[in-house]
């Protein structure tokens, strides 16, 4: 199985830091971004396997994000997991319009994370 | 009366008797002619002396009634000769049952003015309590008509109060769902129904309020036939902007708190899966660990703070202290965070002896609240400038922390030390709750009677600062 990348999107350090380093350690291709503009032009540059984005985030939000990608046909397949301290629920139209396949609620488990990552990219969470 | 009349015809009949005779006079004047002369002489004198009689005792009836009626008062008319008692009994009679009749309206009349005037007392007594209260009022009759209205009602949906009277409702007010929930609830005949309705009213400044309608019929007493409607419009937007201000802030509260809790829970888990495999790697682990935890505490403290000085709870331990030696301490504390986002710390702060009197650990929080919203504010490489300066010819020390950061909008400057605002053109740039700078303002000004200010150039940054009285 060839090295999967993921793009990590979030405006706090602390977060980006250690959702990267869970996920290399688990084996993947990490790539960060600090906010919603910079994670977008990196997914359209880099087309990684996944997307995992904060919701709150400087220039574009999380949603925003997904959606503008979600947009774009060369970028429409990149699967994404959301990582939100605000209580938001993902509802059947966000899957469909920003291709959000899996919700998480700050505060969180990396460990958790990672079977998150695992199943999406398994297929199983479609 | 009737001999009066009598009289009058036989006198009448002995004249006309008389002056038959005259021809009888001329052609047998001796025979038959003197008796009817005297006859005829007779009847003259008669019938003279009765029409004579008769005036009299008129006019004396007449100017006894003119007499009555000049004075007003009822009297009694008295006849001179026995054929006039009767008229004179009729005309007392009369007199008598029309000052009855008088009497009896004059009474009734006195009653319907109390009435009227305690109707009218009632009427002016409901109107002013209808005037007197806040919410919008209006009444309507059975035929949608307004009644009444008070002031409120009449700043809603902006008419003149005084033309409004007795028009029919869709002339008055603009709002046609106002208009139609008066009909339907006139309509619906329930004496005793009552709706509430929530409803939107644009106002004359085109500004939207939100009012809670209550509307219920109004019934006749008699027949309990719908008599109108009254509706009563609470404005609730104070109320809703205050509860949206409270959820707002309840989801601020739940983000900020959950963000460090976040990074708190993860780290420690990695540590505890063995994710952090060198010595260095568990060190920084446990550093954010700690930064993580105090950021959450001075989060806790903001929130418990704001609420006990607004309460009045606060224990205030006044000292005296110095401001340079608390803003080195402060500057201590936010210098990782700094670092973090390259931001350059310089500090320019006067000699540690002058002191002020003032709250160690509130003072603390506010200069910390103030270093902290610098950091946050400021892009990555930018500068944070501490300053103190002293007036000593006014007994002052003032404080100054400048960035060059985003900057605030004018339009907000003179809003950003209310409780929950933020700066919408700067919510993407940092989270908040929306009470730092509203517990520095508390600190300063509330608990330290000081003064604080800000000044801003969008794009270029800000300054916040404060004073203080010099201990003496």
């Amino acid at each position: 199985m060839s090295e999967k990348t993921i793009l990590v999107a979030d405006d706090e350090s602390h977060i980006l830091h250690v959702v990267s380093l869970k996920l290399r350690n688990a084996g993947f291709r990490v790539l960060t971004a600090r906010d919603g503009q910079e994670a977008l032009e990196m997914a359209q540059q880099n087309h990684p396997d996944l997307l995992i984005t904060d919701y709150h985030m400087p220039q574009l939000s999380g949603l925003e994000l997904c959606q503008r990608l979600k947009q774009d046909t060369k970028t429409n397949d990149i699967p994404a997991i959301m990582l939100t301290a605000r209580g938001y629920h993902l509802e059947p139209s966000d899957t469909e319009q920003s291709g959000i396949l899996r919700m998480l609620s700050k505060p969180f488990s990396p460990r958790h994370l990672l079977t998150t990552v695992n199943e999406v990219l398994e297929g199983k969470a479609a | 009366m009737r001999r009066g009349r009598l009289l009058i015809i036989v006198s009448i009949g002995l004249t006309i008797a008389g002056l038959l005779c005259i021809p009888f006079v001329v052609a047998q004047a001796k025979a038959v002619g003197f008796a009817g002369t005297i006859l005829l002489l007779l009847a003259s004198t008669a019938g003279i002396m009765n029409t004579l009689c008769t005036r009299r005792e008129l006019h004396a009836l007449i100017k006894q009634v003119q007499d009555a009626a000049a004075k007003k008062q009822v009297c009694r008319i008295d006849a001179i000769s026995k054929d006039f008692i009767p008229l004179a009994d009729a005309i007392n009679d009369l007199l008598s049952s029309s000052a009855q009749t008088v009497s009896d309206a004059t009474l009734r009349a006195k009653e319907l003015e109390i009435q009227l005037k305690v109707a009218t007392a009632e009427r002016q007594h409901a109107e002013a309590i209808i005037y007197s209260i806040s919410d919008a009022v209006l009444v309507t009759d059975p035929f949608d008509d307004l009644v009444l209205a008070n002031e409120s009602a009449a700043r809603t949906f902006d008419f003149d109060l005084a033309r409004a009277g007795r028009s029919p409702v869709e002339q008055v007010l603009k709002d046609d769902k106002v208009i139609a929930l008066i009909r339907e609830m006139r309509q619906s005949n329930s004496a005793s129904g009552r709706r509430i309705v929530e409803h939107s009213v644009k106002g004359a400044n085109g500004a939207e309020r939100t009012f809670k309608i209550t509307l219920s019929c109004v019934a006749d007493k008699q027949d309990q036939n719908p008599a109108g409607v009254v509706a009563v419009l609470h404005d609730m937007t104070k109320e809703k902007e205050v509860a949206e201000m409270k959820n707002d802030f309840v989801s601020n509260v739940s983000h900020e708190l959950r963000t460090p809790l976040a990074s708190i829970k993860a780290y420690i888990e990695m540590l505890i899966d063995g994710e952090a495999d060198d010595e260095k790697t568990k060190t920084e682990f446990y550093e954010v660990i700690q930064n993580e935890a105090n950021r959450l505490s001075r989060l806790i403290d903001n929130i418990l703070n704001i609420s006990r000085i607004e309460s009045g709870l606060v224990k205030i331990n006044k000292q005296s202290q110095s401001l340079t030696v608390i803003m080195k301490e402060a500057l201590e504390v936010i210098a990782p965070q700094a670092k973090g986002k390259q931001i350059t710390l310089s500090e320019q702060l006067t000699p540690v002896f002058y002191q002020t009197i003032a709250d160690r650990d509130m003072l603390y929080q506010a200069v910390l609240n103030l270093l902290s919203n610098a950091v946050k504010y400021t892009p990555e490489g930018g500068a944070i400038t501490v300053q103190t300066e002293v007036n000593e010819a006014k007994k002052k020390v003032m404080a100054r922390i400048s960035d060059t950061g985003v900057g605030i909008p004018p339009k907000d400057l003179p809003f950003v030390f209310d409780k929950f605002y933020r700066v919408e053109a700067n919510s993407r740039m940092a989270k908040g709750t929306g009470l730092g700078l509203s517990l520095v303002k508390h600190i300063i000004e509330t608990v330290h009677h000081g003064r604080i200010f800000v000044e801003s150039t969008q794009g270029k940054g800000s300054t916040f600062g404060f004073e203080l009285d010099l201990a003496e």
